[in-house]
């Protein structure tokens, strides 16, 4: 499970204005009571748009996601490790087909999200623009990387949109096994030689950014999502998620005996919230925006798979087809 | 391709990179409905889509998608086209209300597939099998058979039995090797001993 720290447009509310009052009314006393919207329902145009955008920037990081642990498939220390680690990439690519399916049921058809995606167009988990140089770095990525995703979608499952939910819990059920997998490698590495514990201590310093950066930019800062917070298609702030998160798995990391590449980083114990070294917010955006190490890469790698796979395609297509938006 | 991964490395350059031509509508085909049946005499019920070329990809596509790791004993799927739906209702308001008794028609009646949503947000289950000449006489006819316990139902999907792509006898053996699969379970995944070794190493 990839998905985290979206990022959400600019919300214009006065599109609301346009919508239909007691509709809207009906709607949102049907999110309070916590019913699901389901896809035949009556939705504000928002709503249909942010949740597309949210849903669709999910499954394409679980698709971007599986590329840096999938390269370690090859060269992963001894053949159960590459059991698991392929039976988690196959996971999280089909992670990505129960989310495009999801948001395809909002009127998105796949070809668009793929269009958007490799064209650069859409976004993914900003995480998964950095490389994973050692198998330490694959470690890292199935133990905290799913770990934050975790915080993010057990949240998200509690949402508004019944065909999200209903994917999320899905995906919930199958994650156990990636995080107990990823601290299982971890452990292995903490207990190992020196030259293991030296490989997953420099690994934690070259993902802990990356990690900070995950939930998204800090609240003082996020464009304000008041209204998806209302309509349940936001569970919980980016602030929250990352506190959550770290109260968590920075006890689990410190007992293991590594260093936290963060000399602010602690727990006041007065507000039971975490401190730490405000994260580089414009490394985030210049990241997101296209100028990370493996930005070019990934998308790269998607694209040839597109090119290649294209007569396969062609030649499967079925000449009477036609589409309809999927039931639930 | 500049990359640390070698078989990316080994990657042939196809055209010019960041330029692609957009795929073209059903590019990734159409779609079907899964249904998976949990355990022996337990109902299907619906678990989502795939998209495929044809029922029978769909079918090998399903298995792959859903049963990788949850136990199930059967599966099947159906063109997304060949269901039919009823309105969706919301509160105490059960649909039986808006589904009207139709004329006897003339014609060979066939079976369908009757799935009902008993809870929104959850997923549709199999409420039985019905007769009837169309799909919306099987609405009607469910509306006779399962209405009886006043029970609300949000909504009726008829599915004509002869679309589907069920499970075949001698597949049913796929299913089996789920069991033997526990390097997808997180119980395989035991290090606690080694944990606690090691902490009990720290603290000497």
């Amino acid at each position: 499970m990839y998905g985290g720290g979206n990022t959400f447009e600019g919300i214009k509310t006065d599109s609301l204005a346009q919508e239909d009052p007691i509709k809207l009314a009906e709607f949102e006393a049907r999110i309070e009571r916590g019913e699901k919207i389901e896809p035949t329902d009556w939705m504000p145009q928002l709503y249909r748009k942010q949740l597309i955008r949210m849903i669709e920037q999910h499954a394409h990081s679980e698709i971007i996601g599986a590329l840096p642990e999938g390269t370690w498939i090859t060269r992963a220390p001894g053949f159960k490790r590459k059991l698991s680690l392929m039976a988690k990439v196959q996971d999280e690519v089909g992670h990505g087909q129960l989310l495009y399916s999801a948001a395809e049921t909002l009127g998105k058809s796949r070809e668009e999200m793929i269009n958007d995606l490799i064209s650069g167009k859409s976004k993914y988990s900003n995480i998964f623009n950095y490389p994973a140089f050692t198998w330490a770095d694959s470690c890292f990525i199935s133990w905290l990387v799913d770990a934050g995703a975790i915080v993010n979608q057990l949240a998200n499952a509690k949402g508004s949109y019944g065909p999200y939910c209903r994917a999320l819990d899905r995906i919930c059920a199958e994650e156990s096994f990636h995080l107990k997998y990823g601290h299982h490698c971890v452990i292995y590495l903490a207990t190992g030689t020196k030259k293991q514990r030296e490989m997953f201590q420099e690994a934690l310093n070259r993902w802990w950014a990356p990690m900070m950066h995950f939930f998204g930019p800090s609240d003082k800062i996020s464009a304000h999502t008041e209204v998806l917070m209302k309509w349940k298609v936001k569970m919980s702030s980016n602030d929250d998620m990352r506190n959550q998160f770290l109260d968590m798995y920075v006890p689990k990391i410190w007992e293991l005996g590594f260093t936290i590449p963060d000399p602010n980083l602690k727990k006041n114990t007065e507000t039971g919230r975490w401190e730490y070294t405000e994260p580089d917010w414009e490394e985030f955006k210049r990241v997101i925006n296209g100028d990370g190490p493996c930005n070019k890469e990934r998308l790269e790698v998607r694209r040839i798979a597109e090119e290649r796979g294209r007569w396969v395609r062609e030649a499967l297509k079925a000449p009477k087809a036609t589409y309809v938006t999927p039931l639930a | 391709m500049n990359s640390l991964d070698p078989r990316v490395k080994r990657l042939p350059v196809i055209g010019q990179p960041g330029q692609i031509e957009p795929k073209a509508p059903l590019d990734q085909f159409g779609t079907f409905e899964v249904f998976v049946q949990p355990k022996e005499g337990k109902p299907f019920q619906h678990e989502g889509i795939v998209h495929a070329p044809n029922l029978e990809m769909a079918f090998v596509l399903a298995k792959e998608a859903f049963t990788r790791r949850f136990m199930c004993v059967s599966i099947y799927v159906v063109d997304t086209r060949h269901v039919y739906t009823s309105p969706m209702t919301e509160g105490n308001v059960s649909v039986f209300g808006f589904i009207h008794e139709t004329p006897a028609q003339a014609g060979e009646k066939i079976s369908y597939e009757i799935y009902q949503l008993i809870k929104r947000g959850k997923q549709h289950i199999h409420a039985g099998t019905v007769q009837a000449v169309s799909p919306q006489e099987a609405m009607s006819e469910a509306k006779k058979v399962f209405s009886t316990d006043n029970k609300v139902i949000y909504n009726l999907w008829a599915i004509r039995t002869s679309d589907i792509r069920f499970t075949k006898p001698e597949e049913q053996e796929l299913w089996l090797t789920l069991p033997e699969k526990k390097f997808r379970d997180a119980s395989a995944y035991k290090a606690g001993d080694k944990l606690t070794e090691f902490l009990d190493k720290q603290k000497n």
